[in-house]
């Protein structure tokens, strides 16, 4: 009885936090069915008062809308991917192998994430141009391949599997590709769903980089079409929110496939422990 | 003792280790350590590579920056603002895994789901309706309140509000990590506390916290680095006002690089936030008791 | 099922892409043709800058240019296709840039040389960042002076690399409906700042010591109206030299104390009420503000429904010596690296632009400007667009301080709200505002047009 008490209570909590979180949230979504007028109106009411499908239906005018999503869905899978491997593959050797340098390289990579960019972008940039690589997507993959975040948590949670295990497949004469590819990747599900998930978002959401390197209308990406809503003299907020809105579906496609991912673990998990 | 050295046993580690270095080492040399130095020569000149300029000014750069009033309220600012929000997200993202994962919680997809919202919405556009709830006249929060407050045009008021929309943004982020993180604990650890007879509280700080160490070490490192370069928030809703009430360090380096063009001014004050920002990382590593460098064995 | 489900998702991806791919091309103007007959059978347009459009560009062969944007890609793109029609032999491919970063990816694209764009729209303030780029136009200096108000302020070493198309400044704007409910007619516009506080006290509606209906709102004007109404007593914003900012002289501290004034000792406003002047207008809570040209444009999509009025800013005496400060909208530079062929099409296309009278009105008229050609001065249909209207009269007397750094105007704001909001001493706020710019000038290669502003040292 008591249980069922503390158990509703926990839920009635758990039911407030969680209206205040979507409630701008909800108000963002259904904004997009309002006209600007009444976006910015005196009284807000969280229902459109005039329903209308304008915002939405002017998106693929203003911009190639369809051509544009593509594109991003693109790169974000193809950056989170890759960005899966490669932490993964630089967290098992940074955590479980012994060498000269390795703090060093370990610095380095954390320096990555306090490099603010709008120092480095600048010559970044003009090293794509002289490397011939504008207009390229390579340009926008390249870069983003090697994450200091990705990195950094790969590191944290190889680092706390057991020795033993590794040990025992070396014994097994397995190679160390084998090892990393049979073992290592598959006992990092809960991470790696935790990188896919903020990964994709920040590729998705990212825009000066994307902006600067990509000159032709077929290559451009939506978070740089998303900024056409800002203009110089007012934002289209109406606009801004339905292509907001729109935009979010793949981040919470991702956040839905890679959540499930969360409850295998925990069986994996209790196999491993 | 795992962690003592063991040397290097089979050709294969040879060869994956030296891929991984090797391939390391150039990547981070070509994008990080090029442009960084690049940056780090600019910040002694008179610098806008957009019309060519390019003038030797020695320390003029770091000078202007000490004696700029501006900049000493940014750093205040951005000190204070990251304790608060990091603080925040790691208190209610800790408290909300722990409910979700909680056995008496149903609907834990539903609710998941539900705090992570926030997290997956550009800012620009949730920052705008953060503006209309915090308007006087017309806004959500000072009705709901039953105050009046012109929260963004205060000084008093305006930093903490904009912590406030940042700390509802991000605090998804630790949610999913800290409950990442708690269902890792091994099942069997609370049947063996609940045999030896502990509560739930003693049980959350002599097994659940130890074991999630590595998780919040985690969500502090990276929290305290990313919010050391926020600056958007602040662009979107003040503007840095009132006055310069709001002005973080971040939006300093975006505003001289960005909005003025200053790149050599914007690289001095950024590798001034990059000392810090390295300083506050070593004491965290501290705080926590571990060192980035040394090995963590499984309990 | 992993595995399934990223092959869907790069299933779409493709289908996606190749969709995308075949809707594109659509859009791309194809190579122009080869132009054969100089003698198009058309008339000379323009006065004095005029253009010709009976002869061949590049001997009719095919050259291609692209124009890079910020806005209005159909207007720009009329003109381009105008100008095809005439010159098929010219493709003129407009690329319109979303404006959040665009004065970043411009110059960074001029660095490339002829791989840059050939055209590309101007904004004054970002002058100093595109002057290396840029080369200059090829039409005499005096006619253009002779048909542009304005030019003669962008004379840069003899060269003009671009003018104003047209200009835009400050005015007041009025609510009718409240106007008439407060028994207020047309001979109540005011002329004088004292005459508008007292139209402002009637405007105001307080209900039980809370403010309902301001009388005027300036919260985000502050700043403007600072770097403005302080020329209405004779003052300048630079010194002597040109060079440096003075923001203590008299004209500024009074402008700071009038407008504080007005809500601390009139209450004829709020500065926690209605944050946004332009939105708290819009929303009908207040009656009166100051705002630039672009609000006829911003009350024309968000609130259709207000009916409005505007007049021209008060001033401190009559006759003054400016009444506020313009701004230009300005006409696209040339990339000085571009091909020959380019370089030619280009410049006969900015000869085209600047005789052409029709398409200048079109975008004075999208943007609210006053027109800088001379020609379109009086046009009736321009005059009935109440910001062009409010300013028409007395046009010749506002000043145009140059292409400002915007270290000045960020400053000014942060000293406006200091005032505003955080209760500072105006002079001392002030003191440092300009302490701050004039450090941040020293670095810049910047000299103020003030002085050619034709009642320059004659007054103040």
């Amino acid at each position: 009885m008591k249980r069922k008490i503390m158990g509703a209570a926990l839920f009635l909590v758990l039911l407030m936090m969680g209206v205040v979180t979507v409630v701008p949230f909800v108000w963002m979504v259904l904004s997009s069915f309002k006209t600007n007028a009444e976006i910015s109106a005196l009284e807000q009411t969280l229902l459109p008062k005039a329903f209308t499908l304008e915002n939405y239906a002017t998106l693929q005018s203003n911009f190639n809308f369809l051509r544009y999503f593509g594109n991003s869905v693109f790169i974000a899978l193809v950056v989170t991917a890759l960005v899966i491997y490669i932490s993964c593959i630089c967290g098992f050797v940074l955590s479980k192998y012994q060498f000269k340098g390795k703090n060093l390289i370990f610095g380095f990579i954390m320096m990555t994430m306090m490099i603010p960019w709008s120092v480095t972008i600048i010559s970044r940039y003009t090293m794509f141009v002289d490397a011939g690589l504008q207009d390229s997507y390579l340009s926008l993959i390249l870069p983003a391949m090697v994450s200091g975040f990705g990195i950094f948590m790969m590191k944290q949670d190889i680092g706390a599997l057991p020795d033993e295990l590794l040990e025992a497949a070396r014994m097994d004469g397995a190679n160390e590709f084998a090892i990393f590819h049979k073992i290592v990747l598959p006992m990092s599900k809960n991470s790696i769903s935790a990188i896919a998930i903020f990964q994709f978002l920040w590729v998705w959401e990212d825009y000066l980089w994307p902006y600067l390197m990509i000159d032709s209308e077929e290559k451009q990406l939506l978070a740089v079409g998303l900024t056409t809503f800002n203009g110089r003299y007012s934002t289209d907020y109406g606009g801004l929110f339905a292509a907001t809105t729109i935009s979010i579906i793949p981040v919470l496609i991702i956040y839905i496939i890679f959540q499930k991912r969360f409850v295998a673990g925990v069986a994996a998990g209790a196999v491993k422990g | 003792m795992f962690w003592k050295r063991r040397p290097l046993q089979s050709k294969s580690e040879v060869v994956l280790r030296n891929i991984v270095v090797a391939f390391l080492v150039l990547h981070m040399g070509i994008f990080l350590i090029v442009p960084v130095i690049m940056a780090f020569a600019g910040s002694f000149h008179l610098w806008n590579p957009l019309n060519g300029t390019y003038k030797w000014i020695g320390l003029d750069n770091y000078v202007r920056m000490f004696q700029y009033p501006t900049f000493w309220t940014a750093m205040i600012n951005t000190l204070v603002f990251c304790v608060v929000v990091v603080a925040f997200r790691v208190l209610l993202g800790l408290s909300l895994a722990y409910a979700i994962t909680s056995k008496m919680t149903t609907k834990k997809t539903f609710f998941r789901t539900v705090f992570y919202m926030p997290t997956v919405t550009p800012l620009v556009a949730v920052a705008y309706v953060w503006k209309i709830m915090y308007n006087p006249q017309f806004g959500l929060i000072d009705q709901i309140l039953g105050v009046d407050i012109n929260w963004l045009y205060d000084s008093a008021f305006a930093l903490p509000a904009v912590m406030a929309m940042t700390i509802w943004k991000d605090f998804g982020y630790a949610v999913i990590l800290f409950m990442s993180g708690l269902m890792s604990v091994p099942s069997d650890y609370y049947e063996a506390a609940h045999i030896d007879g502990a509560n739930a509280w003693k049980t959350f700080c002599y097994i659940t916290l130890p074991l999630l160490k590595p998780t919040m070490i985690f969500v502090v490192i990276t929290s305290v680095i990313s919010y050391l370069q926020a600056y958007v928030p602040v662009m979107v809703m003040t503007d840095g006002g009132p006055g310069t009430a709001t002005f973080l360090s971040s939006y300093l380096v975006y505003d001289q690089a960005f909005v003025k063009y200053n790149f050599g001014y914007a690289s001095a004050i950024a590798f001034f936030i990059l000392v810090l920002t390295a300083i506050l990382t070593v004491i965290s590593f501290t705080v926590t008791g571990e060192k980035p460098e040394k090995r963590r064995k499984r309990a | 099922m992993k595995k399934k489900l990223w092959t869907a998702c790069l299933a779409a991806v493709l289908v996606l892409t190749l969709g995308g791919c075949s809707a594109e091309t659509a859009g791309q103007h194809p190579e122009g043709v080869v132009d054969t007959e100089p003698d198009k059978g058309l008339e000379v347009m323009g006065n004095h800058v005029t253009y010709d459009p009976n002869h061949l560009v590049n001997d009719g062969q095919p050259v291609t240019l692209e124009w890079w944007l910020w806005d209005a890609p159909d207007l720009f793109g009329q003109m381009a296709e105008a100008y095809m029609e005439i010159h098929p032999n010219v493709t003129i491919n407009i690329i319109n840039n979303p404006w959040d970063g665009f004065w970043t990816k411009l110059p960074l694209a001029l660095q490339k040389g002829e791989k840059g764009p050939t055209l590309f729209n101007v904004h004054n303030s970002y002058q100093h960042l595109l002057l290396p780029y840029m080369a200059p136009y090829d039409i005499d200096l005096d006619q253009m002076q002779e048909d542009f108000f304005t030019a003669a302020s962008h004379v840069i070493d003899g060269q003009i690399y671009y003018t104003d198309f047209g200009v835009m400044t400050g005015a007041i704007y009025y609510n009718k409906e409240m106007w008439a409910a407060a028994g207020l007619t047309q001979e109540d516009i005011p002329k004088t700042w004292d005459e508008f506080r007292e139209v402002a006290k009637k405007l105001t509606i307080v209900e039980d010591g809370k403010m309902v209906q301001a009388g005027f709102n300036y919260n985000g004007d502050f700043q403007n109206l600072m770097l403005g109404v302080p020329y209405q007593y004779g003052g300048t914003i630079f010194k002597e030299d040109m060079q440096t900012v003075s923001f203590t002289g008299e004209g500024m501290i009074k402008t700071a104390k009038m407008l504080k004034d007005m809500y601390r000792v009139d209450g004829i406003g709020s500065e926690d009420f209605g944050t946004d002047a332009a939105q708290s207008f819009g929303q009908g809570q207040s009656a009166m503000v100051y705002k630039w040209g672009h609000f006829y444009g911003y009350m024309n999509t968000n609130y259709p429904d207000i009916e409005y009025g505007a007049f021209e800013i008060p001033t401190v005496t009559e006759n003054p010596f400016a009444y506020d400060r313009y701004n230009g909208e300005a006409t696209p530079g040339i990339n000085k690296n571009a091909s020959p062929a380019q370089m030619e099409a280009a410049q006969d296309f900015i000869r085209f632009y600047l005789a052409n009278t029709r398409i200048q009105k079109e975008l004075c008229m999208y943007y609210s400007l006053f027109p800088a050609s001379n020609a379109l001065r009086d046009d009736p249909e321009m005059l009935e667009n109440p910001a062009i209207a409010a300013v028409s009269e007395h046009i010749e007397d506002y000043i145009w301080p140059g292409p400002m750094p915007s270290t000045l105007e960020d400053n000014m704001k942060i000293a406006a709200q200091d005032i505003m909001y955080n209760d500072k001493e105006i002079e001392k706020t002030l003191k440092t505002a300009e302490d701050i710019v004039n450090v941040d000038l020293a670095n810049i290669d910047f000299t103020s047009a003030e002085n050619l502003y034709y009642k320059y040292g004659q007054e103040g």
